[in-house]
């Protein structure tokens, strides 16, 4: 029997191969979106549970809060003197380890010199917690000696070409040499961090990077990413809950009162490893993170297009079901009980959505390296070959063959074999009204993407051209380079004798990048300073910084190296002196003013910029350039250039830091790339959007084009009488198009509130956000009725154009 | 082998009862060979469709050797018609996408018969009708007459006792009609119990009994 389905399946197939061609191609592209997006979701839920213990690996996070407890500040990374106390603590932890990211670092052997990009130091038990597997070396003694270190393969070849690594000293920053005592393999894509070099943690104990001093009592410097091992079963929540009790047995000078113990300004957290690549959205990450939520839209985004590919099927079965009332009614008529006839459809379905998935396939193996290309991540087809994921890739077609076919089969399954076979047969009003319905979720889906993609780039835009309060073209930015710290004035004198270098200025951090930083602070109340609760983040710059970064002096003046005590003063931004609640800037020039250690005085403030992107609001903010022993230890080196030159400027600043610190590479980047960067992942979710929104239209036109062209068919007669009672071409075009462009005008009116309220909640991730105007609706409805009417006049105008002679004598 | 008890059927329009079929009263013996006679309208092909189950009366009982066919379940019935009753038609109604062959082991299909057992059932009746050289054609490609001699296989192919016909020879030339009916007297001689619907009293003189409706009624049956 099964046979005889297939059979029929093939050949009524193959009979209608317009309305098949539409049903296969839709399916085809839905399952590829499908397949696609389920390659993506393999990839970002498989990030670290290649670790074997994954399960029972936690990072441990630490939480800022003020007095009334509002959080301003979660970072992922902790302080060094956390790890060993923990681990004397608490006895049950397995392993503890530490990772503490060196950023990029100039690495030398003999000719070769680079730049090498996340350099890490690391606790010799890492590699028993992780599972990073050491390819050469001693598991026991790797990164256990001061001065030692570990790397990749790729690495190892940078520098010692086919020569064996081991044993071979490496020299860093200029300054430290290290042996390499161990060969890794490199840690998977789906690592939420990644590093070619791993230096031995004991190194930071000399006091020139980090010192022992530091790493026991530094509860400021949370830069270290710390991992636990717990033992298995173990309730990483109650050893969480004792975490604020260790705290303040640990940091708590002697004699603190009851209420102001560490533990109510700083909280400890377990974060399980598996949740970091998709649900962390901590201050510091260690690599720019997934998103679960981006997950779910995607997935959202899938389902839609192969519903609308469904109903695609459902529509145009239905519609077509007249064709194919004769044969139902034979089959009864030959003693096919109803439900061997709802069988025999949704067999017909069910093949057809099976040829679609592998068709879906090949497409989708065609089109991975394109998208990888497009989104920047790293998508393999093969990732689905796995038994978990291959049932479901077996079953989906079952499950959309028996979706689309369901409703088919059950109207044409209903037909009584004595009226249809008598030719009485008539399509019911019911299951028209419904196929109106389908069609309306389809464009409405249509244009909720619509909507969605224009949102997304006008915000795109906005953002990237919105003024920041400061000039970020022609400035050049990289990393400073403490061999400059000897002589930094001659260095800066000798790249300002090109004239087309117009300023160099030294920071801690710079622009795009994140504002972590702060000290508590206090402001001038009559006699005597008062502490404030304000956040204010904190930039050490030098005396060029606002010249070079063009940010306006709203009040007072800039820093200048005239004036020796500027050492203790400090320029605030806009933003923070309304923080401080004072409505004038010049309010707050000359007063006196506390921040962390330093005593000093405001000497002006400046106008509010975007430091971070424009997700962040822009917070309230401090400047110093301290003196003394802090004098120097700055991170970046910005450099603004004239415009007419580049090419010229960027040649002679290479050549100036070629002689200052030849043992350095010179790197640079342009800060206005940094910022757009900053936008790539929704650059990518831009495209990937007006991807999918193109596809859905596409698809459900094609329904359209199938249900036009068959609702016409059957109006062929109606036509003709209009003509030959004198209906002109446009009135019979008109009359055809309108029945559908009232359902795209109908799905228009669901889907704006839909949109409205799905990118008004994106935009809230955005602390500078474009509006949502009415336009964008307007456009949205008129582009998707546009290419409906498109698609229905083709058919309506050649319906139109026909001879009524002709149409009417074939009855 | 049928008998009918105040039979009728009706459909509403506009709230009223529009009668089709009214106080039918009739009995079928096995071996019969009845034509079933009427001007347009007056019912014949209703009542035929009740008799072959493909339509349910709006009242009255049937009973089909000896089963109540009015109070059996779809299931039931499916079972009782698919063993013993075979329909042919005035537009032959051949499944377009099947072949000859196909179309005549469709019926086999649903009796769930094996698969060798179809293919001896298909080519013994194949040979009888001689269309052994077209059971690989698609209907399109046969003539009328031919199509209809496949129509007549098909309902004959599970060996029914009664074949149903509407009009059989309706949409054939004369030659082809005789043929057809011909092959109708030699099937009855051969035992299956036939009723046929017909406009031409030529046709009705193949069969032992005529039955003449009109407005619904019989009329007079002899």
């Amino acid at each position: 029997m099964f046979r005889n389905y297939l059979k029929i399946a093939f050949r009524s197939l193959a009979r209608y191969k317009f309305i098949s061609f539409i049903n296969l191609f839709g399916l085809t592209i839905g399952l590829s979106c499908c397949l696609i997006i389920l390659t993506y979701l393999v990839n970002e839920t498989s990030y670290d549970k290649f670790n074997k213990k994954a399960d029972r690996i936690y990072r441990i996070t630490r939480s800022f809060n003020n007095d009334q407890g509002i959080v301003s500040l979660h970072l992922s990374a902790v302080a060094p003197p956390i790890a060993p106390l923990m681990q004397n603590d608490f006895r049950e932890i397995e392993k503890i380890t530490r990772l503490l990211p060196a950023g990029t670092t100039p690495v030398r052997y003999g000719d070769k010199l680079f730049n090498e990009q996340n350099v890490a130091f690391a606790d010799s038990n890492l590699l028993g917690v992780f599972d990073i597997k050491l390819l050469k070396g001693s598991p026991r003694t790797v990164l256990s000696e001061p001065y030692t270190a570990a790397m990749t393969p790729e690495a190892a070849h940078r520098y010692f070409g086919d020569t064996d690594p081991m044993g071979k000293v490496i020299r860093l920053n200029n300054r430290i040499n290290v042996t390499v005592t161990g060969i890794f393999s490199p840690l998977p894509p789906n690592s939420h961090f990644h590093s070619p070099i791993l230096l031995s943690f004991s190194t930071l104990e000399d006091s020139t990077i980090v010192g022992k001093r530091e790493l026991e009592n530094d509860w400021g410097g949370n830069a270290f990413y710390t991992y636990l091992l717990l033992p298995e079963k173990y309730n990483a929540r109650s050893l969480e809950a004792r975490l604020p009790a260790f705290l303040d047995r640990h940091m708590a000078e002697p004699g603190t009162a009851a209420n102001n113990m560490p533990s109510r300004f700083t909280k400890l957290y377990l974060q399980p490893l598996k949740d970091i690549h998709l649900r962390s959205h901590l201050d510091d990450e260690y690599e720019e993170n997934g998103d679960i939520n981006r997950v779910y839209i995607f997935s959202a985004i899938a389902l839609f297009i192969l519903i609308i590919a469904c109903i695609n099927y459902m529509n145009l079965s239905t519609a077509r079901s007249s064709l194919r009332a004769k044969e139902i009614g034979i089959r009864k008529v030959s003693g096919a009980l109803r439900t061997e006839i709802i069988l025999q459809f949704l067999s017909e379905s069910t093949l057809l959505s099976y040829v679609a998935m592998l068709l879906a396939l090949g497409l989708t193996w065609l089109t991975l390296p394109m998208l990888n290309n497009l989104t920047g991540l790293n998508l393999s087809a093969v990732s689905l070959a796995k038994p978990l994921i291959i049932t479901p890739l077996i079953l989906t077609p079952l499950a959309v063959g028996i979706l689309s076919g369901l409703y088919p089969a059950f109207i044409l399954s209903s037909f009584q074999p004595s009226k249809v076979l008598k030719g009485l047969f008539k399509v019911s009003g019911g299951n028209l009204s419904l196929r109106k319905a389908l069609v309306v979720v389809q464009f409405s889906v249509s244009i909720v993407l619509l909507i969605s993609t224009v949102v997304i780039f006008r915000q795109l835009h906005y953002i990237q051209n919105a003024s920041l309060g400061f000039n970020k073209d022609h400035i050049l930015v990289m990393n400073y380079n403490e061999g400059l710290d000897k002589n930094f004035e001659g260095f800066r004198n000798a790249l300002l004798e090109d004239p087309h270098v117009v300023s160099a200025a030294l920071s801690s951090r710079i622009p795009s990048g994140r504002l972590l930083d702060y000290q508590d602070a206090a402001t001038e109340s009559g006699d005597s300073l008062r502490p404030i609760s304000a956040n204010i983040k904190y930039l050490k710059v030098d005396q060029d910084f606002l010249k070079t970064y063009g940010i306006p002096i709203l009040a007072g003046r800039d820093f200048s190296r005239q004036y020796a005590t500027d050492s203790t003063g400090f320029v605030l931004n806009a933003a923070a002196t309304r923080a401080l609640g004072l409505p004038h800037p010049q309010d707050l020039v000359g007063k006196s003013f506390r921040y962390g250690d330093t005593k000093g005085r405001v000497i002006g403030i400046m106008g509010d910029f975007n430091f971070e992107s424009m997700h962040q609001a822009i917070l309230p903010m401090i400047l110093a350039v301290p003196g003394g022993q802090n004098s120097r230890k700055y991170s970046h080196l910005s450099i603004k250039i004239a415009g007419n030159d580049a090419a010229g400027a960027i040649a002679h600043i290479e050549a100036v830091w070629r002689r200052y610190v030849p043992e350095i590479p010179f790197e640079y980047n342009f800060l206005d790339e940094k910022f757009d960067r900053l936008y790539q992942s929704e650059q990518r979710q831009g495209s990937l959007f007006t991807t999918f929104s193109g596809i859905a239209i596409f698809i459900a036109c094609l329904g359209l084009l199938g249900l036009s062209a068959f609702s016409i068919s059957q109006r062929i007669k109606e036509i003709g009488v209009r003509k030959v009672l004198g209906a002109s071409t446009k009135q019979i075009v008109q009359l055809l198009s309108a029945d559908f462009l009232k359902l795209v005008a109908i799905a228009a009116a669901i889907a704006c509130p839909i949109g409205w309220f799905l990118m008004h909640g994106w935009l809230q991730d955005f602390a500078y956000r474009t509006s949502i105007s009415w336009w964008i609706f307007l456009a949205a409805g008129a582009l998707a009725a546009t290419v409906a009417l498109i698609t229905i006049s083709v058919q309506a105008v050649r319906a139109a154009m026909s001879n009524p002679a002709k149409s009417l004598r074939s009855e | 082998m049928i008998e009918l008890k105040r039979i009728s059927k009706w459909v509403n329009v506009g709230g009223k009862p529009n009668f089709i079929l009214k106080d039918i009263n009739l009995e079928i013996k096995e071996g019969e060979f009845v034509s079933i006679m009427g001007p347009s309208g007056s019912g014949k092909s209703s009542l035929l469709n009740i008799i072959g189950m493909l339509d349910d009366s709006s009242e009255g009982e049937y009973f089909f050797l000896g089963n109540a066919v009015h109070s059996l379940k779809e299931k039931q019935r499916s079972n009782l018609y698919k063993q013993y009753i075979g329909f042919v038609f005035q537009a032959y109604h051949l499944i377009d996408e099947l072949t000859v062959y196909e179309n005549i082991e469709t019926p086999l299909i649903y009796q769930n018969i094996k698969g060798s057992e179809r293919q001896a059932m298909v080519a013994d009746i194949l040979d009888r009708f001689q269309i052994v050289g077209k059971k690989d054609l698609f209907p399109t490609q046969l003539s009328g007459g031919q199509q209809q001699l496949v129509g007549i296989a098909r309902a004959l192919i599970a060996k029914p006792k009664l074949l149903l016909a509407d009009e059989p020879t309706g949409n054939l030339n004369s030659r082809q009609g005789e043929e057809i009916m011909d092959l109708f007297k030699q099937l009855n001689n051969e035992g299956v119990t036939i009723i046929q619907v017909t406009h031409s009293e030529k046709n009705a003189g193949y069969g032992s009994r005529i039955i003449n409706l009109l407005d619904g009624r019989i009329e007079n049956s002899n």
